[in-house]
Order: structure tokens, then sequence, then C-alpha cells
């Protein structure tokens, strides 16, 4: 775009004649730099016309050190146009074309050393030497590919035959599911059945029950008030009835972080977004939260644990009052388990409580039988849930694209390691990426399985997308490639760019025969 | 590089915020003496002249000063002074003003100037009604006015230029010791607070010396605006500073700096400059202490009588200055100017210009923080030619050494330096590695045993090695004022001493402001203690320099032991190439400057233009930004523009935080890789333009990226313009640096002479005519080239630099009105010091209807280049010629020619001149 700028824009052209054409030594002969293909554009008996058609020159200024074409066509053998290209022949390797600018510029690019035939001497010809490496190289790789596919036949044997398994597997699953509900629904109805039984016995108990409840809750609420009210007007230093910022500002209760001062956060606790309280807000919403302090200062209760809700903190000064902290903690672990538990497990919680009630003999047998069917039915519902889990973890796998052939449906789930100076590395195929420090430290993820993400061949390269975020950045992710090899192993494993992990995978699930062929027809070009 | 330390990017990355953290740095008012010295506004200077004392030895005048007690009748003389003025070659003058026997020696910094002044004789030419006349050889004028001292300095036309205490603001704190005052009831008078001691968030700085400040107002009668004093982020024209903070001159590492602020950054050069329509005059305050400036420009309807008193009477043009430092003495060069060249000039000739740098480091450098090994290495580098985008240098940031050990190699991510140089230079590139000063205070660390050993580092305001905290954990500074650290520190760069570096690996010094991230202001403290050559019967306060005295100048002790030892390490035989982050007086002679820890956002691509301007008015030339920004991911356009604008800055280099997503070229999208390659080979295409650029800078010491108001001082348009620029007198560039433009405000100066300037891409001209607007799209970098000059192109870019050392040139001749055109070119050999011994050839080309030529301005100077003449062309021509013919020693050969454009660009195909020789093209009509 810029270089040449010149002749980007201008069209006319003065004719000279002059004679500065040079031949390469070849069978056919044409203008250095140029490929045979292209040896019968050039002709020296008649004026050159440029492959972009746009200007017409005599035969002479082809490769006369000077660009006169746009497209550089008239300079295949100089370094004249900034976009002209450069073909060397190399016999006994690999033709190439190299950009002009690496015409003459001292650096050997081509393997035969036409590229610097201003200083003849510089470059040695290496192109046998090289061709005969290449040639062993790829005679090696066919044979790797060659045994390679072996292995890989046997993969796709093996892999066809774990997806049918897998797909027979799943056949039975779903008829044991279909039974599995079958049973539930029967568990269900007979639990049912026996629930009401069991709630018309205990109807007489839970009355019961409520009234002593109402009657404590009442007898509670009215020391509350009692006790709310006392404060409020030990608080209420003007006795004005309100109880304003100002006033709390100089109780040190009031003070939740014990930083000797009553702040706005503070305050906001306490009022909300009021400036001022009255008695009947003070007991109903100030009270609660204050009376826990107070107790704390008195030393009658422990401060919360930071994960803890607010609201158990009232609750359970509220209903507690009378406990001491001995129960209180008690209470607080097992809390925490039902916190843990699942609902099935809380219901069996409150089972067991009301267990430890003493019924008649009559009323018992109906609660027994009745927590008896409850049982059978979250086992029958555990069952179902399991088989559920199975099929659609075999479902998945089922999708999982394993390969055309389902070369790579064994290696699902195979973990291979590799290690560096710092870090061991942990590739679980199709499953996930994880690297984990030598000196301890916990595992990190460097991604799951993601896609197939070749581009020409899909099933050169996959992704593990998702893992750990990176601090300050995204989340890590592994790049997989992947290359036909005896044994499936971690040739290497480097981090390119911040949190973007490439691993080299060799494995013979690659060892495609059809690739390897292609290959061979590449090097016969040769 | 990167800035300060890894706990506050935590903290500044966790709270998602970007941007500076103002409480780690100092405003006026918690600097103990800018408070103290702001707020005193005398209404009449104690300062007075005893005419009675003057003595003129040569080019140097002698005159005591008494400071006086106003209040008293008799006006008892409280300190006494002595000041000494000197003329100097070039138009300037020098005034000192130091106590009479000073009870400690105050620091007189030692590496600005390059050499000592050259005299230009003074007499006294008058002595009456209490003014005394000094005249200089050139017509220049001082005039001393005894009571209250006040120094005038006219031009010429004998109109003051310039004035010193006019406004009553000179100061110079008298050194005292410590001691309890009584008053007349014997009453102990408390010590103004601060005097012996200041705090400043946690650090106490110990003050052993007291106060020892110095102050001074310059006026600037008929200026309209002044400039100077980087390092800063605002505008190239100074603000007025009266209502807000004035502009601090304290090197600072400063992370995430801000823009548009008068804040402190990593340089400071104390030197100003000050511009009108009558002219153009400067000052500089030689001094390496902390330092503000306040300015007030009388134009702008803010300034306040504070600063701007009666005296300037009814004058609508002036800019008033005061200067402060915390200790040091009064030691300002004058400048009579009368052109901004010739103020840009008589700076350098006193502090130096930059050497002719080596040739790569004018060509495209690539750095990250970090490339990871020597994979990462070579990758990159291989990359430049997969993707054809030329490349000179690859830099490796602090992660390639042994744990933050300098002068080592990490050996499992580098085992093999050597090889890996040499893979990089088998294509002509080059390594850059970094070289910090704090050294890791490790046991074992053959460094810090030895400097431990030998008492190389600073000392702590106990005497005791101090030590700080950086990228390495604990570390200590090395003391480069002791002559022996210096020695040793430049040993260390010898091959032997550094193994796997050669000539081809060069040193870029960074964090040498210095930065210690636990330190105050995230620097050394000020009482830390300095080697000072030892004296008889000299202990105590008296026995070493205080860190106060010399900050400004660290990193310039740094970088100066570093170019010894880089050219020591090859027997004087290449040129060193250095970066340095911090910047003071006289960096130039040694070191590249770039604007440091930048960031991804238009705003920073925006501030480079001013930023590297006002660098290069104070000298310092070689300056560029961080293309793409240090911190952040600049997206494909912000990308995109970065490179473009970079292209034509002179010093052209990529980086990234390591942090940062990986952004070389190659990794946008092929149509940005496009772009980005383009803009590199504008670059390339170039190299040999930029090359004669520094080659005429370091004769001239003219800056390279030159403000419009340089080359067109009485155009009023172009004072306050810094989003554009010239490459010495030939470029006009108007980078592209907001999001989404599709036109650009472009100023074309040269109005009044009608001077053309011509689009690099078209050879489209235009007559200048003040501001127009130009469609830009994403490929197109608006730059155009001034009608009546010719530039040298290489059309032919290679991977390289060094590969394109003998391709042939395209002249680029574009007329001007009187069709005409003349150039210049140097070439050498690119990298030794060969030159000095006329190994180089200086070309002049001159193109008129009759003839173009090529003939060298030095002829008993010669280099035997193979680089030839491939093509001519010429834009603006009116009447073509029928026939051309090249003259070269005996050969006579004719050339064709083709006409492009509407007619009126003509292309000389290939005359094949050889450039090591003198030639001639004639034209017949």
């Amino acid at each position: 775009m810029i270089c040449s700028t010149w002749i980007n824009r201008f069209y006319s052209f003065v004719l000279v004649i002059s004679s500065t054409v040079i031949f390469v030594q070849s069978d056919v002969p044409r203008p250095r730099g140029v490929s045979l293909s292209k040896a019968s554009l050039y002709s020296p008996t008649k004026d050159f016309t440029c492959f972009d058609g746009t200007v017409t020159i005599p035969f002479s200024y082809v490769n006369d050190d000077y660009c006169d074409c746009f497209d550089g066509s008239d300079e295949p053998g100089t370094s004249a146009c900034l976009n002209g290209v450069f073909h060397c022949t190399n016999a006994g390797h690999r033709a190439q074309n190299i950009p002009s600018s690496r015409v003459n510029d001292g650096i050997c690019d081509c393997c035969d050393g036409t590229d610097e035939y201003a200083t003849p001497n510089i470059c040695s010809n290496t192109c046998e030497e090289l061709g005969r490496e290449a040639r062993a190289e790829a005679q090696r790789l066919a044979e790797v590919h060659r045994a390679g596919s072996h292995v890989r036949l046997e993969l796709i044997e093996k892999g066809n035959k774990r997806r049918n398994e897998m797909a027979e597997q799943l056949s039975q699953l779903e008829n044991d599911r279909a039974e599995a509900e079958k049973i539930k629904a029967e568990k269900e109805v007979l639990k049912n059945e026996l629930e009401s039984k069991e709630n018309e016995a205990l109807k007489v108990y839970r009355e019961a029950e409520e009234q002593e409840r109402q009657k404590k809750a009442e007898q509670e609420k009215q020391v509350l008030v009692v006790e709310a009210t006392e404060h409020f007007v030990r608080f209420d230093a003007n006795n004005d009835g309100l109880l304003t910022i100002d006033e709390i500002k100089v109780v040190n209760v009031f003070d939740k972080d014990k930083d000797g001062q009553v702040d706005e956060e503070e305050t906001k606790y306490f009022f909300g977004e009021n400036e001022m309280v009255d008695k009947d807000s003070f007991i109903a919403t100030t009270w609660p939260l204050l009376k826990p302090l107070l107790m704390m200062e008195q030393g009658m209760f422990r401060p919360a644990q930071e994960d803890e809700g607010e609201d158990r903190d009232v609750e359970t000064a509220d209903t507690r009052e009378d406990l001491d902290t001995d129960d209180l903690g008690m209470e607080d672990e097992n809390l925490d388990v039902d916190l843990q538990q699942e609902q099935d497990g809380h219901e069996e919680q409150e089972l067991d409580l009301e267990q430890s009630k003493t019924y008649d003999d009559e009323t018992q047998k109906l609660v027994n039988e009745a927590s008896e069917a409850r049982q059978q039915l979250t086992d029958a519902e555990r069952t179902v849930r399991e088989i559920e889990a199975n099929i659609r973890n075999i479902k998945e796998n089922l999708e999982k694209d394993y390969g055309l052939l389902q070369e790579w449906a064994t290696l699902d789930g195979q973990c291979l390691e590799y290690e560096d100076k710092e870090y061991i590395y942990k590739l679980c195929l199709f499953q996930k990426v994880t690297q984990k420090s030598k000196n301890g430290g916990s595992e990190v993820g460097l991604g799951n399985w993601g896609e197939w993400a070749g581009t020409d061949n899909k099933y050169s390269v996959m992704k593990y997308t998702n893992g750990m975020g990176c601090w300050n950045g995204p989340n890590r992710m592994t790049t997989v490639n992947i290359s036909c090899g005896l044994e499936t192993k971690l040739l290497s494993v480097s981090e390119p760019f911040r949190c973007e992990y490439k691993i080299e995978l060799e494995t013979p699930a690659a060892c495609d025969d059809s690739n390897s062929t292609q290959q061979q027809q590449s090097h016969d070009e040769l | 590089m990167k800035s300060l330390c890894l706990i506050l990017v935590v903290l500044l990355a966790l709270s998602g915020s970007f941007g500076v953290d103002r409480n780690n740095f100092k405003s006026c008012d918690q600097s103990g003496f800018c408070k103290r010295l702001r707020a005193f506004k005398p209404e009449r200077s104690q300062y007075v002249a005893d005419f009675s004392t003057q003595m003129l030895h040569d080019n140097m005048f002698f005159l005591d000063v008494n400071m006086v007690d106003l209040e008293s009748e008799k006006r008892t003389v409280l300190f006494r002074y002595v000041l000494k003025v000197s003329g100097l070659v070039d138009n300037t003058f020098r005034v000192e003003m130091e106590e009479v026997n000073p009870l400690y020696p105050r620091y007189i910094t030692l590496l600005a100037l390059k050499d000592s002044p050259i005299g230009d004789n003074l007499k006294v030419i008058s002595k009456k009604d209490g003014k005394l006349t000094l005249a200089n050889t050139k017509g220049h004028r001082v005039v001393i006015t005894a009571d209250p001292l006040k120094i005038e300095f006219l031009d010429k036309n004998g109109e003051v230029a310039v004035v010193f205490n006019e406004n009553s603001l000179m100061h110079v704190e008298p050194l005292v010791t410590k001691q309890e005052r009584t008053d007349e009831n014997g009453e102990i008078i408390p010590e103004e607070e601060g005097t012996w001691g200041e705090n400043f968030k946690s650090h106490h700085d110990s003050k052993p010396r007291g106060n020892e400040a110095i102050s001074l107002d310059i006026g600037f009668p008929d200026a309209d605006h002044v400039y100077g004093i980087p390092e800063h982020t605002d505008k190239l024209a100074l603000a007025t500073t009266t209502s807000g903070e004035p502009y601090r001159l304290y090197n600072l590492d400063v992370f995430e700096y801000e823009l548009d602020s008068r804040m402190a950054i990593y340089g400071a050069v104390p030197v100003l400059y000050a511009h009108g329509l009558k002219r153009t005059v400067g000052v500089f305050w030689h001094n390496s202490a902390e330092t503000w400036v306040d300015v007030a420009n009388i134009a702008d309807g803010t300034v306040v009588s504070s600063l701007v008193n009666l005296v300037t009477g009814g004058q609508k043009r002036r800019v008033d200055t005061r200067f402060m430092s915390e200790s040091g003495l009064i030691d300002v060069f004058i400048f009579m100017g009368d052109s901004p060249s010739d103020v840009f000039r008589q700076y350098t000739r006193l502090t130096g210009a930059a050497p002719i740098p080596p040739k790569f480091s004018l060509a495209y450098h690539q750095c990250r923080w970090n490339y990871v090994d020597e994979a990462d290495v070579r990758g990159v580098d291989d990359n430049f030619d997969t993707h054809d985008i030329p490349a000179d240098v690859i830099w490796l940031d602090i992660e390639y050494t042994d744990r933050k050990k300098y002068f080592t190699w990490d050996v499992e991510k580098f085992p093999h330096p050597a090889q890996m140089v040499a893979n990089l230079t088998a294509k002509g590139r080059k390594l850059v590695v970094i070289i910090d000063p704090h050294i890791k205070r490790e046991a074992g660390y053959f460094l810090h045993e030895d400097a431990t050993e030998k008492g190389y580092y600073v000392k702590d305001k106990d005497g005791k090695d101090y030590e700080g905290w950086c990228w390495p954990g604990s570390s200590s500074y090395l003391d480069f004022f002791n002559p022996e650290a210096t020695r040793y520190y430049s040993e260390r760069y010898k091959f032997e001493n550094f193994p796997g570096t050669n000539k081809d690996v060069h040193i870029w010094n960074d964090m040498n402001e210095p930065s210690v991230f636990n330190g105050p202001e995230i620097t050394m403290p000020k009482d830390c203690r300095h080697w000072k050559e030892p004296q008889e019967g000299v202990e105590g306060i008296a026995s070493y320099w205080e860190h106060r005295h010399i900050h400004n100048e660290y990193g310039l002790w740094n970088i100066r032991a570093t170019h010894q030892g880089m050219l020591d390490r090859s027997d004087k035989k290449y040129r060193p190439f250095i970066l340095t982050r911090s910047a003071f007086a006289g960096t130039q002679r040694y070191a590249a400057v770039w604007t440091g820890d930048n960031a991804a956002e238009w705003g920073f691509l925006a501030a480079s233009v001013p930023m590297c301007l006002s660098l290069g008015i104070a000298g310092i030339s070689f300056c560029g930004s961080d293309v793409g920004g240090f911190f952040k991911y600049p997206e494909a356009e912000l990308m995109t523009r970065w490179y473009q604008a970079g292209a034509f800055q002179p010093f052209f280099r990529a980086h990234s935080h390591i942090e940062t997503k990986r952004r070389e070229p190659w990794l946008y999208e092929p149509a940005t890789t496009a772009l980005i390659r383009d803009a590199n080979r504008r670059r390339y295409a170039l190299i040999d333009f930029w090359y004669t650029l520094f080659y005429e800078h370091s004769r001239d010491g003219l800056p390279v990226m030159r403000p419009l108001f340089q080359e067109f001082p009485k155009e009023e348009a172009t004072f306050t313009i810094d989003d554009q620029y010239l490459l010495g007198d030939k470029l006009l560039v108007r980078p592209v640096v907001t999001a989404a433009a599709t036109s650009v405000q472009v100023y074309f100066p040269g109005g009044d002479t009608n001077t053309l300037w011509y689009d690099v891409d078209s050879y489209q001209p235009r007559v200048a005519n003040g501001y127009a607007n130009i469609d830009v799209n994403i490929a197109k970098i608006p730059v155009y080239q001034r009608g009546g000059s010719i530039i040298p192109r290489k059309e032919r870019v290679r991977r390289s630099s060094q590969l394109m050392a003998d391709d042939p040139y395209t002249l680029v001749v574009t007329l001007d009105a009187n069709n005409t055109a003349t150039g210049s070119l140097y070439i050498d050999d690119g990298e030794t010091y060969e030159y000095k011994k006329k190994k180089y050839i200086y070309a002049k080309f001159s193109y008129t209807t009759e003839e173009m030529t090529y003939t060298f301005v030095n002829d008993k100077a010669t280099y035997p280049t193979l680089s030839w003449v491939e093509r001519i062309v010429i834009a603006g021509i009116k009447v073509p010629p029928k026939t051309a013919k090249l003259h070269q020693g005996d050969k006579q050969v004719a050339l064709q020619m083709t006409l492009h454009r509407g007619n009126d660009v003509l292309v000389v195909r290939k005359p094949a001149a050889t450039m090591a020789q003198p030639w001639k093209i004639t034209f017949s009509y």
C-alpha cells in the first residue's frame, strides 16, 4: 500500500529498448524466479504484459531491477517489487515461493541458494540434504501412521462395542425406570393412606400442643413488651416518647461494631431510614435487633457466626431467652446439620422429634406405620433418581462426538499427566484439564470438555473451556493439538497466552489412514 | 515497562478502577517548601545589590547582594549573597546566586551540562541611577537594578525579554544550624513546623540541613505562551497555574498516571521557553532537586494579581513564571533566542544533543512484559516473517532474569541466550534486555555481595545501606555518585560478565526514578545519602549529598554508567542503544525516553504527541509511547491508529503489561494485521529519512519532532497546536487519535509564503490556508510533504532495516511555488563510530527546473555504500522536461521519464546512479 506508491496510481509508459534479461539455467529457459508453470507467460520474443493486464513493457524490462507492474509480475527475480514473488525450484526438495523482499537480502531462504544470486558464495545448496531428511521424516511418519492405524482400528472396534453396550445399558435402564416409577406410585398411595390415619389420631395431641404454645407465646410477648418499654424509657433521654438518633448515639449498646461510636450505618441498622422511632415501632422493630446485643453485653449470648442470617439470630434470641448458653450452642449445631441435609433428612428429623413424644399405643402404632410408609416412599424416589442420573450420564456420553468411527470412545475418561518444572498437568480426555503446583496448593481447573475445534480436520484439535477464572482476566481454557502416535500421551503443555493453555497430544486415535495417504502424496511431489 | 508494586496492582485490579492514586503523591501543600514559598509574597524584595562590590573577569561579572531587614531603620543586612552573571556564546547568559560562606556546600547539578559552557565577553557599559548595564558581544544587555534587586535581559532592540525578581519572589533560604532561638523576653521561639523534619503519610524526612529552598520569579514580556518543563501529561503550551497546583518536577513512578495533569511523572527537565510574535527566549533552571513551577499568563482571564503585579502595566502579552526548588542554588541560563529554533539550539548547546543512534533503534521494536522463554522469542521473531511485517528488535522485560537478579538469566526459560541472540541477528535483528537499578538483596548474588562489601549502595539517613522494596523484593540501589560503584556497574556490561550478550544486545534501564515501592511517593527517601568526594576535615552533614539534592538526576547517573559500560564492552567500537524511563536535562546524550506506563485508551494515544513534543523541545528528541498502551487491551481500531501514529514518532515500540491479552500484530483479524503491516512498512520506507533527521539533530541540536510554531514562529494559530507536528522541516503529521474518525482537522501552516503541502499518498498538493477538514478512513494517516523538499525513501521494505542497507533509493521531490526543492541524506554503517573518522556521506539534494544535484556537504567524508537511485518522483511539476541526462563521474546516461497523475508528477525511471559519488541530472525542455 505504501512504497511503490507512485506505481499504484499511474498508468502511462514510455517504451525503451534495453537488454538485461537474466535467465536461470534450467530445462525450460525462463526468467529468474519464475516457476515452470508460469514460464510460458514470459516470452522473450514479445513485449511483456503484466499479469493484471494493466501495463505492457518491453521484454527487456523484465527482471531489470525496476518495478513496472502493479502486481510485481515484471520482477519475478529481483527485489524491485514489494508485492512480488520469487520462485525457487529447490531441486531435490520442495519448491518454494518467497516474497521478493527476501531476494538478495543476505539471508539464504531457498535451499538451492538461488535467492541470493547477487553474492554467489554465501549460500550453499542444501536441498539434497534437506530433501533426504524430509523424505526420511515423511517415511518415519508414514510408518508411525501405518502402525498407529492398526491400533486405531482396535480403538474403533472397542469404541463401537462400548457404544453398543451403552445403548443396551440405556434401554435396560429405561425399563428399570418404568419399573421403579411404578413402585414409587404404589408407595405414595400407601403413604398417603397411612398418613391420613395418623393425622386423625394425632389431631388431639396437636390441638393441646398448640394451645400450650399460644399461651407461652402470649406470656413471652408480655415480658418482651415490659422489658422493651423499660429500655425505651431509659434511652428516651428527653422523655418525649420518641427515640431519636441523637439519643441513641450516646448509648454504648447501639455501637454494634464496638468501634467507640454509633455511626450512620449503625443507626440505619436500628432505625432503618427513620430519624426517630416511637415506642410501638421500637418494640416491634428495634428491640428485637437490640436485645441480642444487650444480652451479649451481659455475657448471656454469643455473637452470631458471620455466615448465619440475622433473622435466625433474632428468632433464637426471642424464643430461647430463658435457656442458658450451652443449650443455645447445641441448638446451633443442630441447625447447621439441618442446613446441610436434604429435604427428606429434614422430614426424618421431624419424625424423630415426634417419636420422642409419647402417645398411647394405638396412636403410636399408626405413627409407626406412617413412618415406615414415608421411608419406603423416600427409598423408591431415590431409586428413580439414581436410575435417571445413570440414564442422563449414558445419554450424555452417547451424544458426545467420539469421532466418525467412534475411535475416541474408549479414551473418554482416560487421564494423562505431564510434568514440567513447576506443575503437574492432567488431561482427562473428554472431561477436564487441571494443573497442580509441585509446591502444593489446590488443583486449578484449566478447562472442561468443550468441543472439537480443528479447522481442516475437526478431530485434530480439542477445546476445553470455562476453567477456573483468571485473576483479573478471563476463564482459563486449553487447546489440545492432536497428532498421530503409537501411544496416547502428552508431549508438552505450555501457556502461550495468559490463561490459554496449549497441550500437544499424541495418540493412535489420530492415525487416520486417509490422512497419512495425503501426506504421502504431498511428499511424492518432491 | 511497569510501575509500582504488585500489591497496588492487585488492589486496583480488584476494585476495577483505573487511574492514579493521588494520595500517594504530594500536592504543593504537602511539600513543605512549596507550601512555604508559595505563601511567600512580599510587597517588596529584601534583596539589594551592592554596586560597590562589582567585579568583572572576562565573561563573568560578580556583585554582592544583601538580604536586608526592611523593617529596621538601618536596613540591617540579614544574609549576604554573591551574584554572578556570565556571558556565554550563542546569545546565552547565566545567573548564579549563592550565600557568601554557606554553612555547607550546596549541590550544583553535575551531569546536566555536556561541557563547561563557553564564555562570551561581557562588559559594563553603564552604571547610573542605581542601574548597572552589561552587554555581551552580540548586542544583548543585562540591566541590574540595585534596590530592590531586579535583573532584566534586553534583546537586540533594547526591549526587555526576560526579567528576574520583578515580582519580588527571589529567595534563598539561608542554611542555619539547629539551635534554640529566644526572643527579647527569653522565650524560646518555636521553630516553624517542618524545618527540621517533615512527614508524608507514614514517611518521615529527617531534613538534617533544615530549610534550604530557593525561589525566583521570571517574567517574559511580550510572550504569548510558555512551553517546556516536561514531563507532564497536559498540553504543550503551559497553562496558568494560579488557581491550582503548580507544575511539579520530581521523577516519580506514578502508577496509572492521569492525563491533562501537572503532576510530576517519570521525567523532569527544567527548561522553559517563552514565545510570542516578537521573539522567543528561554531559561534553564539548573537544579536537580524537587521543583515546582507556577505559570501565570496574562492572557488568561483567571490570572489574579498575585503573580502578575502592577509592574506589567498595560501589557497585553506577558507570561510570568516562578521556579521553586527544595535545595541547590539559584543557577539559571537565559537563552536570548530570538527564534524558537535558536532557543532550542541554545539549550542543546549546553546540555548536548543526542548522538547518532544505531540505525536499528529508529526501526520497529516489539516488546512485552514478558516474552516468556526462548521458544516464545523465536515464535514472535518467526511470526513477523510469516506475516511479512518488518521488525528490528525483540525486547525482554524483567522475567528473563533469574528471579530479578540483573545480569543473570533464568536458566530454565533462557538456557541458551547466545543462541537466541544469534537467531535474531541472523535476520539483522537485535535484542534489548532490561537492567533496573535496584539490586536484589540476596546472599550469594554477586552484585549484591560486591556492592555490600565495597560500599557501593546508597546509604540511608544513618549511613547504613538503604533497603527498599522493588521487583526482586528487598533491594538496595547502587550509588553512581561513587566513581568506583559506577566503574563496577559499567563493567557488568562486559560480554564476559553478562554471558549471552554481544554487540547486538542493547539495554533498557527502567525504574530509575528510582522506583521504590515502599518509599515516600514510591521513590527513595530524601534523606538518603550519596557519595561525595572525601575531603580533609569535612565530616558530618557536609560529607555526603542527600538524595533530595540529586533526585531528578539519579536516572541520568544510572544511564551514564550503562552507556560507559556499553562503550567499553566493545572497545568503543559500537554505538549503544539505551532506553530510560526517568529523564533529566542531558539524558538525551545517552538514551531514548518513552512516556512510561500508559494505557490502551484513546486519550493516551492523543497525549503521546504533546508529551513527546514537550520532551523534544527539552532536548529529548528520541521519544515515543508504548504502542497499543501498556495497561489494558487495545481493540483493533485503537491498535491500528496507535501503530499509524507510532510509525511517525521517533521511538516506535509496542509494549504491554503481563496481565493483558497478547496483542502481537498477527493476533488481530487479518484486515487489522494488514493495516499494521502497512504502518510498519511506512516507517521502514522512511528509515533513511529518520536516520538523516537524527544525524542533523546531532549536529544542530534541533528537535526531530517539531511543534508547528518552531517552523512558523510568526503564525499565531500554530502557537497552541499540539495534535500535529513536523518531522524535521519536511513532513507534516496529523495522527488520527479518536475513535471512528471519518475526518480530521489539519492545520496547513505557511499560508503567507504560499507553502504547498503534498499528501504523501497521492502527491495531491494543497496550498497552505490554515485549517482544513481532511477525510480519513481506517487506512489513512494524514501526512504531508512540504513543497520545496526532497525526501529519500527505501521502497524495498525487508525483514529488518539492516537488510535494507544496500537497497536503492526513491527520491520524492515536492516542488515549492518557485519550482525548486532541497533535501539531505546521511549514510554510514549504522552501528559504529567510524563516522567520526569521516566514514560517512552527508549529502544535499537540490532541484531546479534545470538540474537536480546530489552533492556532499563534506567531500572529505565518504562511505562506500552500494545503494543507488532507482527512481525520482517529482511532484508538482508544471512544465515537464523533454529529456533528462545523468552525469556521474565520466558517465553520461540518457534517462527515461514518465508523466503521471494530472501530468504534474514526473517519474524518472532508474537513474541507477550510485549514492557513493555525487551526481547530477540535467533537464532540457
